[in-house]
């Protein structure tokens, strides 16, 4: 990566892709990610260990291709899905955005994400919170997500979760 | 009303006036949770987890048998125990998490303390207390509930000492935890990583859906388009379901009810080639019989009532339900597989899981947003009856039919035929057990004694 992005650029993608989110304008957010990214929200093994291995533990979601996603983006769309229709309202909150020096031409950003979320079924709010760990790659001077891990604190989930949760 | 009056007014099972219906009650009264807590939960044997989840000395798991917390915790000898986990001295937890390892379980509050097998090892301070005689005679070992027992590393606990054996309790509907115990050589396990959610919504909503084929093309709709959308783009970024061609396999769909509130749901496999077992197929025949090898291949529901149920169609899953109250419901889920299972096998095992089931999956959201939605329905408290324990009346026949003879069970009753017959009687037994439990627990409360307490004076 040739002038490493400075942490205005990374964390005003992190908003970015919040924004998208919060927006519904998931198109253009799946447009953020590789066709080859790997999406993955770990489920815990214990109080504080997660699952570290995919293939040999469980995710709440776990992907290694943008298909995944644009699978759950369709359903959410759809009207088929009785969980995403009506569709919540949902507020990202992304914040204390570090990241580690460029190596191999990625970044590893870290930040602590919430989650509001208007429930319009229940007429009730729920919420959910975290980390996120970032693997940034520099594609043609724009910033692609090759990797994105979501690690979710309160895993006694309310309901149901989906991409636009969390 | 006089309670046993009212619990009559709640179910009507009328064989001869070809009448089975539920009333709504059941679902949103708190008193009938109160009942179901105290006469069901509370009073029968219910599932707590698997012998493998606790494998070594001094390992712990913390469980619910209706109300109570309760730990089941292995001894330095290795057998394990099941009490009650609450301190004698002034009823605190003395296990915090869901898994961990102890050899003492130290009360935080005033020190006394447990070794692995519950009993009291020490009182702090003790020589200096003054107790009066009365006290030292007293047992402070962590109560013992009555009953704990495995089956094929399946533990169930009961609160109260007056139930069959284990074995007598599960009846026939071992066969169906049999053909789940016998797909590994040395059985099953739970693939790492629990999840845990909870709904707006009566736990028999989940009691039903477990065994109910009748929602599956409309609340998983989207799920099954998202399996023809992948099939049409011949994409790989998730392992083919077992429920790809689901719509042109002209699938039966079977039952059967046993006694006890026990029923299990079967049926073809529309990809039977998508489950990881799929390999194992021809040692499976070897190890077990064509018969049994091809039962493991059906789809297959089990509910063993009245808190666990163990799913095997778009992958395998192990449920725990734990009511909350009339209108909320903790459910802890498992995805299982063999032990000892090759690595290719448990990924895609794993990713069919995650596809379909979890709280976070392409169908379990689905059925739960449903059964919140039933939950808002019902509070129009007008309207008494539900209409959704009728399908499949005229189908269901007393006794074995040819598919039950062919397994050698002699389950209570039995129906077959095709998917879209959305059989509703398999929901029947739950209800007759719960009908026959409450009512047991009733008499017994108008007569001054309770099931886990002792007799009244």
């Amino acid at each position: 990566m040739s002038g490493a992005p400075s942490i205005d650029q990374v964390e005003d993608f992190l908003y970015r892709e919040a924004w998208l989110l919060d927006r519904q304008r998931w198109k253009e957010w799946l447009d953020l990610y590789a066709p080859d990214c790997r999406f993955w929200v770990p489920a815990w093994k214990q109080d504080h260990e997660l699952v570290d291995d995919p293939d040999a533990g469980l995710s709440f979601i776990y992907y290694e291709s943008r298909g995944g996603l644009e699978d759950r983006v369709w359903r959410a769309q759809s009207g088929m899905s009785v969980a995403s229709t009506p569709l919540p309202r949902t507020c990202h909150q992304v914040t204390n955005v570090r990241y580690e020096a460029p190596a191999s031409g990625r970044l590893l950003v870290r930040s602590a994400w919430s989650c509001h979320i208007f429930d319009l079924r229940a007429r009730e709010q729920r919420g959910f919170f975290g980390h996120y760990e970032h693997l940034l790659a520099c594609d043609g001077g724009a910033l692609r997500i090759a990797e994105k891990k979501i690690i979710l604190f309160n895993d006694v989930i309310t309901g149901f979760i989906d991409f636009y949760c969390v | 009303m006089d309670a046993l009056a009212r619990l009559h007014g709640l179910i009507i099972d009328d064989p001869r006036g070809k009448e089975f219906r539920v009333h709504r009650d059941v679902f949103r009264d708190p008193e009938v949770f109160d009942w179901e807590m105290r006469h069901i939960f509370e009073a029968t044997w219910v599932f707590l987890g698997l012998e493998s989840q606790v494998p070594s000395p001094h390992d712990y798991m913390t469980a619910f048998i209706g109300r109570h917390p309760v730990v089941v915790s292995r001894d330095g000898k290795g057998d394990l125990h099941c009490f009650i986990n609450s301190c004698r001295h002034r009823g605190a937890l003395v296990c915090h998490r869901a898994f961990g390892n102890r050899k003492y379980h130290v009360c935080q509050y005033h020190g006394w303390s447990y070794d692995s097998s519950g009993r009291n090892v020490y009182v702090k301070d003790r020589d200096q207390a003054a107790y009066p005689p009365s006290f030292d005679q007293e047992d402070h070992d962590l109560v013992k509930v009555r009953k704990f027992a495995a089956y094929r590393g399946f533990l169930f606990a009961s609160l109260a000492a007056d139930v069959p054996s284990l074995e007598d309790h599960l009846g026939e509907a071992r066969w169906f935890l049999d053909l789940i115990a016998d797909q590994g050589e040395e059985g099953v396990e739970c693939v790492p990583g629990r999840v845990v959610f909870r709904f707006r919504g009566n736990w028999k909503m989940q009691l039903e859906n477990g065994v109910d084929p009748y929602h599956f093309t409309s609340t998983h709709a989207s799920y099954i388009q998202i399996l023809e959308r992948r099939q049409k783009a011949k994409t790989d970024h998730v392992p083919t379901s077992i429920y790809t061609n689901i719509r042109n396999a002209g699938i039966r769909r079977g039952s059967f009810t046993f006694a006890r509130g026990h029923a299990a749901m079967w049926g073809d496999t529309p990809s039977p080639q998508a489950r990881a077992l799929f390999p194992s197929y021809e040692s499976l025949v070897a190890r077990h019989g064509e018969v049994r090898a091809r039962w493991m291949f059906h789809t297959r529901n089990l509910t063993l009532f009245p808190n666990m149920q163990i799913a095997e169609n778009a992958s395998l899953q192990l449920r725990v339900m734990r009511p909350l109250s009339a209108g909320a419901t903790e459910m802890a889920i498992w995805c299982m597989g063999p032990k000892g299972e090759s690595a290719e096998g448990r990924r895609q095992r794993i990713r069919q899981y995650e596809d379909f089931f979890n709280p976070s999956g392409l169908a379990t959201p689905d059925d739960v947003a449903n059964y919140e939605d039933c939950q808002s329905g019902f509070a129009a408290t007008s309207i008494p009856w539900q209409q959704g324990h009728a399908r499949g009346f005229e189908a269901s026949v007393a006794g074995a039919d040819r598919f039950a003879e062919e397994i050698g069970l002699q389950p209570e009753r039995s129906l077959i035929g095709p998917a879209e017959l959305g059989d509703e009687t398999a929901f029947h037994s739950c209800y007759r057990e719960w009908l026959r439990l409450i009512e047991a627990g009733l008499r017994k409360d108008a007569i001054g004694e309770h099931s886990t307490g002792k007799a009244a004076n």
